[in-house]
């Protein structure tokens, strides 16, 4: 097409006058460039808009994951070709050298964003016997861990096996599940849980319905055929996730994934699937999406060992949880399987060992335990009553406390780290290591310690309980009591429930507190909390009947009470959050994708090094090709003698110092001679500008005090860009160039330089203002204070406004026509008023009053808007 | 602007659905097709201007159903509409001459836009052509 435009140019310069067909051909050849033009300014608004949604995404305080991020620059790429292409379109190939830029970015971006491929090797399942902590690659850490204490602490560990990271990335290939589960992800809005629910379970049943490749099939029973001959015939077996990558730096994946109790030989394969689909639980992917874990990253292995018929059960912590200093061992224990103490449900034994030689049981707690978990004989756990006594006795005997106190010691010093282990006493009196992962502990906050809270007693509601997760926070209750409650969750609510269950954990993102009536310390529930710095209160007997839905409270898990009311005095003593998402693997992507994106390298259009090969980033080319655009599209009106379309002097009363280029359909109909007057412009962004500029007419120059006007004398004589004539007619001439829907004004009024485009149209999603102001005389200091100054106006309305030395940018996007033409009104009103405001920026007393000035006069013409303008 | 005609083509049976009736709603002429080579069949027994292709389908894929589209009916624009962002099938795609590329969810209203521009870019093209027919003689 370059061609097409290039003998339409000939023709003209061949001969000097225009026959009708030739008319026709150059208004068509304009049509085309202004087309080109529009498009090209659509990408770029899409671009710019996505790059600071990107820089807002790095600050990382909210969550987002990889499918985000690829989908950020997949836009961002998409759009800035589309740039590059209609740029060059334009300008017959000119630019040809960007493309060669815009692949080099490309291929810096890529490895950021690329899906991560495991090596394709390692058996589909390997038998605990051959696995250490060298495995966690294989097997997932929690194996590896297993496979570690078995082999080389030589404790006490059931038969088993695992099956691999290689199992599940063969079983998700067969079934070609990735790429149907990133669609699905893609096309949910994940800021809404109800549409979180859908996926999730949509996800889950996929995978519970693909079927198993033949040959992992056959390699997980011959496994269990192996466990038949070590262990009997028919034996059950517990089967958990044991996933890949749920251990980066500080998260612990607690009871995100299934497991399963007691199941017969021939369902094995069918809980596989389950606890694969598991990965994609709510809690899952929420806990994922909020600690910025890829998902990709997250390879399901699965563990599967021989059941224990445990008598008694539980949770063993090496240290406090809450209290670094505090090196005593942490044994909760109940009767049966632990199940009740991992996941919270129920009361259970405490017993802390201290740490002295040999170890001493410093403290019992035993309460009354009325249930317990065992097994069925053929598969599954049931729930019994306990009956008589035992329901009030101690569930171990002090010489097994004391036996599973050295066990910890004996593990923790094998990693070097507090350890949480579950673990189970067989009927024959043996304790056997369950599993075992690293102890996240909260650091005691000093000033909490010593802090006395001197409110009154009536505004404490309850006292006591048990801190499950350190710190304060107030906020209107929220009761629980049905699972689908967690779809109305409310944003910074404190949750309310009977039991820490760890399906709660999925609001954990949006709750300030936790309140629990039962529940333990070393449950799931509490564990989350604590990575998510969410204070928690277990142990709150009656807090669903006492506490009313919405009623505000203060939550102090510290000292154990809860307040009516927002107790500030409590609550300054808080620690900042820390942010979710920083270190994680998607944040560092996006950080990587983003610095060959976003930084912008061309800032003056002036500069011997703006060109095509030095664009070094996304945003380089941006703003290379939009300078380039506007320069194409000016030059075109300029050199063509096409009378119809080039530049005209705005009459309004009188000659204005004021050009007008026509791009397209920005007169109501053909103009004659040299001059155009206001009635003849339809177009809708400039006549809103206009508004604004013929508003309230400008008082002249303000009072300058001395110093002020040296200043710009100084800086006139010294910088020759100030200096009026010694430039382009370009440059010293205030020009809008317009079309029904878009203005671009390029002003040089007194001695600052201002670019206002726009396009505003029925189409609120395309419509946009972008601001630039920039130089000016005075001196750097008092340029930066005007700068701020109209910083402060434009963000009072509305405006996204961003520095970068004294250049100012300011934007707006995506409001209907009427908001937007009231914020050109406002841009008018300026780019008449603001000039040589420098002079007066250093008495503070003029500042205060042209501030309030403009803020009057705004405020007055947007509320009588274009009545008065008019006359 | 005056009315164009534009296919749809997903092998989402429920997605295609729901696009068809949406559009139709807004007033604007639309046909379906499950596949690419349906899509290709579709082009060649009636008249389309624009096409919204997925990325990802069995069978011809999004990408070989553009190239086919861009050999045998060049002057029809397509709109990559997809479910998968990846950044390299995406400037692929616009390298082979798609008009844009989209990611689902799409808003409606901004789809409806896309195809105006398309549909625009398209008779600016055939205008063109026209001309240099007439330059010719």
């Amino acid at each position: 097409m370059g061609q097409v435009i290039k003998r339409i140019t000939d023709i003209l310069y061949r001969k000097k006058t225009l026959d009708d067909s030739e008319v026709e051909e150059l208004r068509n050849a304009f049509q085309a460039r202004y087309h080109f033009f529009k498009l090209l300014l659509n990408a770029n608004n899409k671009a710019l808009e996505v790059m600071s949604e990107m820089e807002e995404a790095l600050r990382g305080d909210r969550p987002f994951g990889m499918t985000y991020v690829r989908a950020l620059c997949t836009t961002v790429s998409t759009n800035v070709w589309q740039i590059v292409k209609n740029l060059n379109e334009l300008a017959h190939g000119k630019y040809d050298e960007l493309n060669s830029r815009f692949k080099a970015i490309q291929q810096e971006i890529n490895p950021f964003i690329k899906p991560t491929h495991h090596p394709n090797e390692g058996s589909l399942t390997l038998s605990l016997n051959e696995i250490d902590k060298g495995f966690a690659d294989q097997v997932g850490s929690k194996m590896a861990n297993l496979g570690e204490i078995r082999n080389n602490v030589h404790l006490p560990i059931s038969n088993g096996f695992a099956i691999t990271a290689e199992a599940y990335r063969r079983f998700m290939e067969h079934n070609d599940l990735q790429q149907e589960i990133s669609r699905r992800f893609q096309t949910t809005d994940r800021d809404r849980i109800d549409q979180l629910y859908g996926l999730s379970a949509g996800i889950q049943q996929l995978i519970i319905q693909s079927s198993l490749p033949q040959d992992l099939e056959e390699a997980i029973s011959e496994q269990y055929r192996r466990l038949e001959q070590e262990d009997g015939k028919g034996i059950t077996v517990v089967m958990r996730s044991s996933a890949l990558g749920e251990d980066f730096a500080e998260t612990s994946f607690a009871g995100q994934y299934r497991s399963a109790l007691n199941i017969s030989g021939e369902n094995i394969h069918q809980v596989y699937k389950e606890i694969v689909a598991s990965k994609y639980s709510l809690q899952a992917m929420t806990y994922r999406f909020n600690r910025g874990i890829r998902s990709e990253d997250v390879a399901m292995c699965v563990g599967c060992m021989t059941m224990v018929k445990a008598v008694s059960g539980g949770v063993t912590y090496s240290r406090n949880p809450i209290d670094v200093r505090d090196d005593s061992i942490f044994i909760n224990s109940v009767w049966g399987l632990p199940k009740t103490v991992v996941d919270g449900s129920a009361a259970s034994d405490l017993f802390v060992v201290g740490r002295a030689n040999p170890p001493q049981i410093v403290r019992r707690d035993i309460p009354v335990k009325r249930q317990s978990f065992v097994c069925y004989p053929e598969e599954g756990v049931c729930r019994l009553d306990i009956t008589g006594e035992k329901d009030s006795l101690a569930s171990l005997t002090d010489d097994q406390v004391l036996e599973i106190a050295r066990m910890a010691i004996l593990i923790e010093d094998c990693y070097g780290l507090p350890q949480d282990i579950e673990w189970a006493v067989k009927e024959d009196g043996t304790i056997i290591v369950l599993q075992c992962r690293p102890l996240r502990q909260s650091p005691v906050q000093d000033s909490m310690d010593k802090f006395v809270h001197e409110e009154d007693d009536d505004s404490v509601i309850f006292t006591g309980g048990v801190t499950a997760s350190p710190g304060v926070a107030a906020g209107p209750v929220f009761l629980a009591r049905k699972d689908m409650d967690v779809l109305r969750f409310p944003q910074g609510a404190i949750l309310v429930i009977t039991q820490a269950l760890p399906r709660w954990a999925t609001v954990l993102n949006r709750a300030v507190a936790v309140i629990s009536e039962h529940g333990s310390t070393a449950g799931h529930l509490a564990n989350v909390s604590r990575e998510f710095d969410v204070p928690a209160l277990f142990g709150i007997e009656g807090a669903l009947d006492t506490l009313k839905g919405g009623q505000m409270i203060t939550v102090d898990a510290d000292a154990q009470k809860i307040y009516k009311g927002r107790i500030e005095k409590i609550l300054d003593t808080k620690k900042p959050k820390k942010m979710l998402m920083e270190g994680s693997p998607v944040l560092e992507a996006l950080r990587g994708a983003a610095q060959h994106i976003t930084p912008l390298n061309l800032l003056d259009p002036a500069a011997p090094n703006f060109k095509a090969r030095h664009c070094t980033t996304f945003h380089d080319i941006t703003r290379f090709c939009h300078e380039k655009v506007v320069e194409e599209m000016f030059q075109f009106g300029k050199t063509h003698r096409f009378p119809e379309r080039s530049s005209k002097q705005l009459f309004c009363e009188v000659p204005m110092q004021w050009w007008i280029l026509n791009l397209d359909d920005g007169f109501k109909q053909e103009v004659q001679g040299k001059y155009v007057h206001l009635d003849d412009i339809v177009s809708i962004p400039m006549l809103a500008l206009w508004d604004g500029i013929a508003s309230i007419p400008w008082e002249g120059p303000p009072p300058v005090d001395g110093k002020g006007l040296m200043s710009v004398m100084f800086e006139a004589t010294t910088n020759r860009a100030l200096t009026p004539g010694l430039k382009s007619n370009y440059a010293n001439r205030n020009y809008f160039m317009i079309s029904k829907n878009y203005c671009n004004l390029s002003s040089r009024l007194g001695f600052h330089f201002s670019t206002i485009e726009t396009l505003v149209s029925e189409r609120p999603t395309e419509n946009y203002i972008s601001f630039q102001f920039k130089g000016g005389a005075a001196n750097y200091q008092r340029r930066q204070q005007r700068i701020f100054f109209i910083k402060e106006i434009l963000e009072r309305y509305d405006f996204r406004v961003t520095i970068r030395k004294d250049n100012l940018i300011a934007r707006i996007e995506d409001r209907e026509m009427e908001f937007m033409k009231k914020r050109l009104m406002v841009l008018g009103y300026l780019t008449i008023h603001t000039r040589q405001l420098d002079m007066i920026m250093s008495r503070e007393a003029s500042v205060n009053h042209y501030r309030t000035k403009i803020f009057k006069d705004i405020d007055q013409i947007l509320g009588l808007g274009k009545a008065r303008s008019s006359n | 602007m005056d009315s164009f005609i534009t296919l749809f083509v997903d092998d989402e049976e429920e997605f295609l659905a729901t696009v068809l009736k949406r559009m139709k709603k807004r007033n604007l002429e639309v046909v379906g097709a499950n596949s690419g080579e349906e899509a290709l069949a579709v082009l060649k027994s009636h008249h389309v201007d624009v096409v919204v292709l997925d990325v990802r389908m069995p069978g011809m894929d999004g990408i070989q159903t553009l190239r086919e589209i861009k050999r045998e009916f060049p002057l029809v624009e397509v709109v990559m509409l997809t479910g998968h962002a990846n950044m390299e099938v995406a400037v692929e795609g616009m390298e082979l001459g798609a008009f844009d590329y989209l990611m689902k969810p799409v808003e409606i209203d901004e789809l409806l836009y896309k195809l105006q521009d398309a549909y625009k870019k398209k008779s600016i093209q055939e205008e063109k052509i026209k001309q240099i027919n007439t330059l010719k003689k």
